[in-house]
């Protein structure tokens, strides 16, 4: 039973955040309307936000927000392949994108429970999507590419998220700390597939043999031209010091 | 503002039958999640490396770990036509990384004012430097196969031992996050020896797996197969104390996305606790 299942109009709200924020309001003028005396007719109507705009929530849920697009992202990419792999990839090749495919919608439905573990609210806009158009997934090369953007991105920003987990999130924290070697192996199997013996390379290992890092506000960067024309920010996410 | 959807939301709130309806909500909450599940799952869960280990144990272990895979790296590369040419310059990059991680942790503990660990005498046969001491590892500084095998139980056992000791050194935020970098990098040389084995032959992936054929070993090895893949199979990750995700649910009935025990099992990376890594760590010297 979910607090917000009182509400029908929630379901068929076409973001959960928004529809928390209308319930949060709802909440506000609750209490508003139980410290007036008398009947209070000047609610004041919320502006609406940008249509667009996807201010992702402070704190846990806006780093598993933000976890949840990239295992969205490499998910979308990896079910392309899997249905129409490129032609010039090997069988064996298939295979991996296969396992990997499967990781990463454990990730990617993992997270959706952690940010409703009753699976029946709309996380993003039905349209909400990460679009592939800007890769060249026909050929390997092109797909190998696209791979490793994202690989390397995953790989680089669960050792930042770990440590701004709150308390409350040490479960959740110890299960993305599975994932994150998982993240990294992914990274390491692609970047050999394009290049050769290109895993751990000096372009994503510093001098101090450790994976450069890269914060929410990087990450969120970089996929950004991937889901327009919807805006994802990042602002109330706690921010790493590196 | 919609009235009517307030109202709505008002009319559907359980009537208050305390003072704090919401906290007994929770709580049933929490009463009801704990009958839902099967009987004695809890005491099944894996002991995860709740390790009682204090920031000294964790450095000092990390830092014999890194010593014991830099000696191995450091002799393969000087015996002469072990490691075919094409792959000396991987390999030569992992040492690096792994004098790095060794240049750290020493770092780490001189800086806390405590006295460095004596460099142990390391012995890759197994034989604990005891002629008469049984040969655990033959081969594995004269066959590049045999080479590879320990290569791969060596870093996979890293990866585990930094996921298990990560949170004995959040004390210190910057080595907290260099052991969380180190870890992740320790995976990359993981998959990158596993993919080389298998391009010799070998039936293996990048990421322990089931279906991952066993690395034939005398039984004294036991210990270090233990510390390298043993347990990675588990599907019991805890959401709660006591409670799991229930991944069947999440992935298989709800969203109508089969995804296999054997890939979720791949997912996620296992970490050890210190005495496994200790009883592992302990048949080299």
């Amino acid at each position: 039973m979910s607090e917000h299942s009182h509400s029908p109009a929630w379901r068929a709200q076409p973001l959960g955040r928004r529809g928390f924020l209308r319930v949060s309001a709802a909440s506000a003028a609750t209490v508003a309307l139980v410290a007036a005396t008398g009947c209070d007719t000047s609610t004041p109507t919320p502006e609406l936000p940008d249509p667009h705009l996807l201010p992702l929530p402070a704190d846990d849920n806006g780093l598993f927000y933000q976890t949840y697009l990239l295992a969205l992202a490499k998910s979308t990419l990896y079910q392309k392949v899997v249905e129409t792999p490129p032609a010039d990839l090997t069988a064996p090749e298939r295979a991996l994108f296969l396992n990997m495919y499967d990781h990463e919608v454990a990730y990617r439905e993992l997270l959706r429970y952690y940010l409703d573990p009753a699976l029946t609210a709309q996380l993003f806009p039905t349209d909400f999507a990460f679009n592939l158009s800007s890769f060249t997934l026909s050929t390997r090369a092109g797909l190998l590419a696209a791979a490793q953007k994202l690989e390397d991105l995953a790989a680089a920003f669960y050792p930042v998220i770990i440590p701004l987990f709150s308390s409350a999130a040490s479960y959740q924290r110890q299960l993305l700390l599975k994932a994150s070697s998982v993240q990294a192996r992914h990274a390491a199997v692609v970047r050999d597939l394009l290049v050769p013996g290109s895993f751990a390379n000096d372009d994503v290992v510093d001098a101090a043999g450790q994976l450069l890092p890269k914060t929410p506000v990087e990450v969120n960067a970089a996929l950004a031209p991937f889901f327009a024309p919807y805006v994802i920010s990042v602002a109330s996410l706690p921010v790493p010091v590196v | 503002m919609k009235l009517i959807s307030l109202l709505d939301h008002l009319a559907a709130t359980p009537p208050a039958g305390g003072a704090a309806p919401r906290r007994a909500l929770l709580q049933q909450l929490g009463r009801a999640a704990v009958a839902a599940l099967p009987l004695g799952l809890g005491a099944a869960l894996p002991a995860a490396a709740e390790t009682k280990d204090t920031s000294l144990d964790a450095v000092s272990q990390l830092l014999l770990l890194e010593r014991l895979v830099s000696a191995f790296y450091t002799r393969a590369l000087a015996v002469n036509g072990l490691i075919p040419a094409a792959q000396a310059p991987d390999f030569q990059r992992i040492l690096r990384h792994q004098n790095q991680h060794v240049a750290l942790l020493t770092q780490a503990l001189q800086d806390g004012g405590a006295i460095l660990p004596p460099m142990p005498a390391f012995d890759f046969s197994g034989q604990r430097n005891v002629a008469a001491n049984p040969v655990l590892f033959p081969n594995v500084l004269s066959v590049y196969d045999d080479f590879l095998a320990l290569a791969q139980q060596l870093e996979d056992l890293s990866v585990r031992l930094y996921k298990g000791q990560v949170f004995n050194i959040a004390y210190d935020a910057k080595l907290y996050k260099a052991a969380l970098r180190i870890h992740a990098v320790e995976a990359e040389h993981s998959a990158h020896v596993r993919g080389l084995r298998r391009s010799r032959g070998a039936t293996v992936k990048n990421w322990p797996s089931s279906t991952d054929a066993a690395i034939a070993r005398p039984a004294g090895a036991q210990a270090l197969a233990t510390a390298a893949t043993g347990g990675e199979e588990n599907l019991l990750h805890e959401r709660l104390a006591g409670a799991t995700v229930p991944f069947p649910t999440i992935l298989n009935v709800f969203r109508l996305t089969f995804v296999s025990d054997e890939s979720i099992a791949e997912a996620f990376d296992e970490p050890i606790s210190s005495a496994a890594a200790q009883a592992a760590l302990s048949l080299f010297f």
